[in-house]
């Protein structure tokens, strides 16, 4: 075991917090406020190959490892965690599934501008009454002759209203089939936003699909694989998420922290009072043992064996360590904590998302314990 | 014991639930996402009496007792926290501080108006340097022959931005500080000297006013002292033990409301071909809320039995107000939970509650303070002092 | 003037789960309202007392087993409220109420105008205001908008074959009132507490009033008598529709045009 980080892992890191601290975290509030996805860094990302963290050089990726990538995520997420989902939509969700997935021909055509940021990727799977049961997935792929007709509503498409190309999940003769559909094909109608609690600068979509002809040679994997595509490429997000989850949440201490070393009362900084070192004594345990869980699972993405129980695991523990770390730096910062002119309130917001967001925590608890009975013979259901 | 409500509370319990219903909740997600002051529903409040519905009727109140108050905060919390927290802000500690140590002139002039609804209450104690520190506050009065002289500043002031009557904390003798060096007076937002200097902007409870106040060579009449001179902390922590029981009040709601459209989508919501009412996950969730609202119901009105019947209550409002919050905020997260996406939605209320529900930890006194308030308490029963 | 209002009492609906598939019917909470068609009778009553000198009364409909409904009605503003009791008047049908509310309102010095809600939630006979009518010997407006009182004369505003039409007539009157036609104001905070611990300027506004010292025992009889067993209707189910939206909506669509035709 060596736990080290390489020394080009460390200047990634750096080349990371370099980027996050120029690009995202001076207008993260702004466009919270606003709701405006962070177009502007996005492109910047693209430009230092951020949009394309993982996929190999020939399609003009950055070839980072998926520890490397989980880092870029951990550090965004520090200042944006919208910003931060949105990337990690993009690469882990639709990039890598068409890298892993793809023909050459669809790798060819795809990546390239994934990778450059012209594209930006949505992943459409989530339907209003197949939320956690992906098996419930209503909207139908329907051949006719070498064209595929897609019908159907999607909701909370991430990215849905800064896409070009979505990748889109539909029942299909043998099964679940996965589609990649350009967001100008016709009969594909990007609708209503979300107005959400947190993850104000992401955008989550309503997608319709009405009569939406593509070709055949569009659909990814084979017939009736797009359930497993799905899957695994949730597995690749459950590691970024709790990426994220980790970089507010460390974000969160620091702020916090600093805030008890000026805040006075009772006649000394608040940092002298017990309560408030459990409180971020506590968080800090929470977060460290994060960290290395999170390092653990994108290392494990990089070994290419199947990890979806360390996904799942990595995932319902990062939901909750951002959450309660958030909600106790809240609380640290006390009135401060509460107001919107200060950034606490927002992460606070965006973290909750992370118990919902990419499965809620009760279906990936569902999933642990699935493993651990099927380990001993017995098959359970949710 | 009996643990049954009178026949008026239970009348009055369905009076404010058809006014709640009726006036409250339909503006609710409105003022949170205008950030307004629902001003026209508190006029309307006070004109039905509930404004008044803990003071006497002789001041123009309803005379419904801290029980009755206890009802209304639950009721309204349960619609809509902000106008709760507006109506808290005006009745339960702006109002009460003149109703407790308040003289029959000053109650005259000053509550009735405030129990009808005609002019409204603030509290002004809470300033940058003194949040859970009330002792350490800055803001000077200096007598001048008939007046007092205010100088200085308070922050984050519930109702502060509309109220017509502040009550505010000055320091009279820096030499004395909390004991004896404080005092309480009655300020009237017009009068000169007297500045709104801005509005906050914060995560939840977004339909209210929380407004910083400058005060420049703010000039106030003697007679206007609420309570005696140097006796202002007694009075406004008098004030704040009946704040935090009707707090504990008001977290009933919220958690009720919680609690209510969870139980709603988990038979409606069907997913793995069930609903959701069906898992064991969110059985346990909806038992666990059900579980720690029933015990904070019994214990918020046990304490307003106990303010009802004159009986020392202090330590166990400290308790309502820490449990209470925390209830409430276990409840709403729960809630949201349940609700999966939509509960991340601004389409939906939960979303609203989430944010509202977080201030229950902070405001009046923070789950710290309580903490303190409460340990201090039990070791000063076994002779130790202890400090914050 | 005197207006007696006369008032019933009904389960309140938001309190109550109608779960089709078990076929039951769940009361999570019984508390019980003022008829929403009588509760405009009382607005209305209210509205002409706020702009002359009126005494408002309030009567039972019905047999009632507390007087919860009268405080309400007193707490909301209504002067005096009679609370009508007796072992007598528990079988009493429209007929025995007519027979009974004539001799209360004799007893109070009778009646300017009698405002009752023309219809109720449960049974929907809305014969009580018509036999009142007929017993008091009055004029009768039914299924009024609006009351008001100028003059020495009732005028009331009706709807019509889809147009308003005011009318007018000498008292005593009965006038009957649409649900839906007021909203009723909210009770008076301090009445209420008052009304209910019966003190102050309310607390004797409430009577008991037993039946059998109005009535003779012969006129409490009912003229229904119940033979047989009740039973619910047969009724079809709904519609379930599936498939793409475009197709549900199309499937509801259809159904509700089949049931228009129908």
């Amino acid at each position: 075991m060596d736990f080290t980080f390489s020394e080009e892992q460390e200047m990634f890191r750096a080349m990371f917090r370099d980027f996050s601290a120029k690009e995202i975290a001076p207008q993260a509030e702004e466009l919270d406020h606003e709701e405006k996805p962070a177009l502007g860094a996005l492109r910047k990302a693209a430009q230092q190959g951020f949009l394309g963290a993982t996929l190999p050089e020939e399609y003009f990726g950055a070839e980072l490892d998926y520890t490397s990538y989980a880092m870029l995520i951990e550090t965004l997420a520090a200042d944006s965690v919208s910003t931060a989902v949105t990337l990690a939509t993009h690469v882990s969700l639709v990039a890598m599934s068409i890298l892993n997935h793809g023909t050459p021909e669809q790798r060819e055509e795809w990546l390239p501008l994934l990778a450059a940021g012209e594209v930006i990727g949505a992943f459409a799977l989530t339907e209003p009454d197949a939320g956690s049961d992906v098996q419930a997935v209503a909207t139908r792929a329907t051949p006719d002759g070498d064209q595929v007709t897609l019908d159907g509503v999607k909701t909370w498409v991430a990215n849905g209203e800064i896409a070009g190309l979505f990748l889109v999940f539909a029942q299909g003769a043998e099964g679940m089939d996965a589609y990649l559909v350009p967001q100008d094909t016709p009969g594909l109608t990007v609708g209503y936003r979300e107005p959400t609690l947190g993850l104000r600068s992401a955008t989550f979509n309503t997608l319709y699909l009405e009569g939406c002809r593509v070709s055949e040679a569009n659909r990814l994997g084979q017939p009736g694989e797009g359930g497993s595509i799905a899957q695994q490429a949730q597995d690749r997000m459950a590691v970024a998420l709790a990426a994220a989850g980790l970089g507010v949440s460390e974000n969160a201490i620091q702020v916090a922290a600093q805030y008890a070393t000026e805040r006075v009362q009772f006649g000394v900084p608040i940092a002298q009072k017990q309560a408030i070192q459990g409180y971020i004594a506590e968080a800090k345990i929470e977060v460290e043992a994060l960290r290395y869980l999170v390092y653990h699972a994108a290392w494990l993405v990089d070994q290419r064996g199947d990890y979806g129980f360390d996904a799942s695991v990595v995932k319902a523990f990062g939901a909750r360590v951002a959450r309660s770390v958030t909600n106790r730096m809240v609380q640290v910062m006390g009135g401060y904590g509460y107001m919107e002119d200060y950034p606490m309130a927002r992460k606070y917001r965006d973290a909750r998302a992370l118990h919902i967001i990419g499965g809620p925590t009760e279906l990936h608890d569902f999933q642990i314990a699935q493993r651990i009975f099927a380990d001993l013979d017995m098959d359970i259901a949710p | 014991m009996d643990f049954t409500f009178s026949p008026e509370h239970i009348a009055l319990r369905r009076m404010i639930r058809e006014f709640a219903e009726n006036e409250v909740a339909p503006i609710a997600a409105e003022i949170d996402r205008d950030h307004q002051v629902p001003m026209e529903t508190m006029r309307k409040l006070g004109q039905v009496g509930l404004l008044g519905v803990c003071f006497p009727q002789e001041y123009g109140g309803m005379g419904a007792g801290e029980m009755g108050y206890c009802i209304l905060m639950e009721e309204i919390n349960r619609v809509c926290t902000s106008t709760g927290t507006n109506v808290g802000a005006h009745i339960g500690i702006g109002a009460m501080a003149i109703y407790l140590d308040g003289n029959d002139e000053q109650k005259r002039r000053y509550l009735i108006p405030l129990a009808r609804g005609e002019q409204f209450a603030a509290f002004g104690l809470t300033e940058s340097g003194a949040g859970s520190d009330a002792a350490a506050i800055r803001t000077r009065a200096v007598r001048e022959g008939d007046s007092w002289i205010l100088d200085g500043g308070k922050v984050f002031i519930t109702n502060g931005g509309y109220a017509d009557v502040v009550t505010v904390m000055a320091v009279t003798d820096p030499a004395l500080g909390a004991r004896g060096g404080i005092t309480a007076f009655i300020v009237e937002t017009d009068w000169e000297g007297f500045k709104v200097a801005r509005e906050e902007d914060k995560m939840g409870i977004r339909g209210t006013s929380t407004a910083e106040l400058v005060f420049e060579e703010l000039r106030v009449p003697h007679e206007n002292v609420l309570g005696k001179v140097g006796e202002g902390f007694v009075t406004f922590m008098k004030s704040l033990d009946m704040g935090r029981l009707t707090l504990g009040a008001a977290c009933i709601g919220g958690a009720e409301m919680a609690l209510e459209s969870a139980v709603r989508w988990a038979k409606t919501r069907r997913q793995f071909g069930a609903e959701l009412a069906s898992k064991q996950a969110i059985q346990w969730k909806i038992a666990d809320i059900a579980t720690e609202l029933e015990a904070l119901r019994s214990l918020v009105y046990r304490v307003a039995w106990l303010v009802d019947t004159g009986q020392p209550f202090g330590q166990l409002a400290a308790m309502c107000k820490l449990y209470g919050s925390e209830v409430a905020s276990r409840a709403i997260d729960i809630a949201l939970q349940i609700h999966g996406g939509l509960g991340f939605s601004r389409d939906f209320p939960l979303e609203r509650g989430f944010r509202d529900a977080r201030i229950g930890e902070i405001y009046e006194g923070t789950s710290e303070v309580q903490r303190i308030v409460i340990a201090s308490n039990i070791f000063r029963e076994h002779g130790v002092r202890i400090r914050p | 003037m005197r207006i007696i209002v006369i008032l019933g009492r009904v389960l309140d609906p938001s309190g109550i789960v109608v779960k089709g598939s078990a076929g039951r019917i769940f009361v999570n909470r019984e508390e019980y309202l003022i008829q929403p068609a009588d509760a405009c009778a009382l607005e209305a009553a209210l509205r002409i007392k706020d702009g002359m000198a009126a005494e408002v009364v309030a009567l039972p409909r019905s047999p009632l087993p507390d007087d919860d409904i009268l405080r309400q009605a007193i707490a909301r503003g209504a002067d005096r409220a009679i609370y009508l009791t007796g072992p007598a008047l528990k079988a009493a049908d429209e007929a025995a109420m007519t027979g009974v509310l004539t001799a209360a309102i004799e007893r109070l010095g009778g009646a300017d105008l009698v405002l009752i809600g023309s219809t109720t939630l449960d049974t929907g006979q809305g014969q009580l205001g018509l036999r009142l009518a007929e017993a008091l010997g009055g004029a009768q407006i039914t299924g009024a908008w609006q009351v008001s009182s100028a003059d020495g004369q009732v005028q009331a505003v009706l709807q019509r074959n889809g147009r308003y039409v005011a009318v007018e007539a000498d008292p005593p009157v009965v006038v009957t009132l649409l649900p839906g036609a007021l909203k009723l104001r909210y009770p008076d905070g301090v009445r209420l507490i008052n009304v209910y611990r019966g003190v102050g300027e309310v607390g004797d506004a409430l009577e008991a009033w037993d039946a059998a010292d109005l009535v003779d025992e012969a006129a409490l009889t009912p003229l229904v008598e119940s033979r047989g067993k009740e039973f619910a209707p047969e009724r079809e189910r709904g519609v379930r529709a599936s498939g793409t939206p475009a197709e549900m909506a199309q499937a509801a669509a259809d159904a509700l045009r089949q049931r228009m035709r129908r």
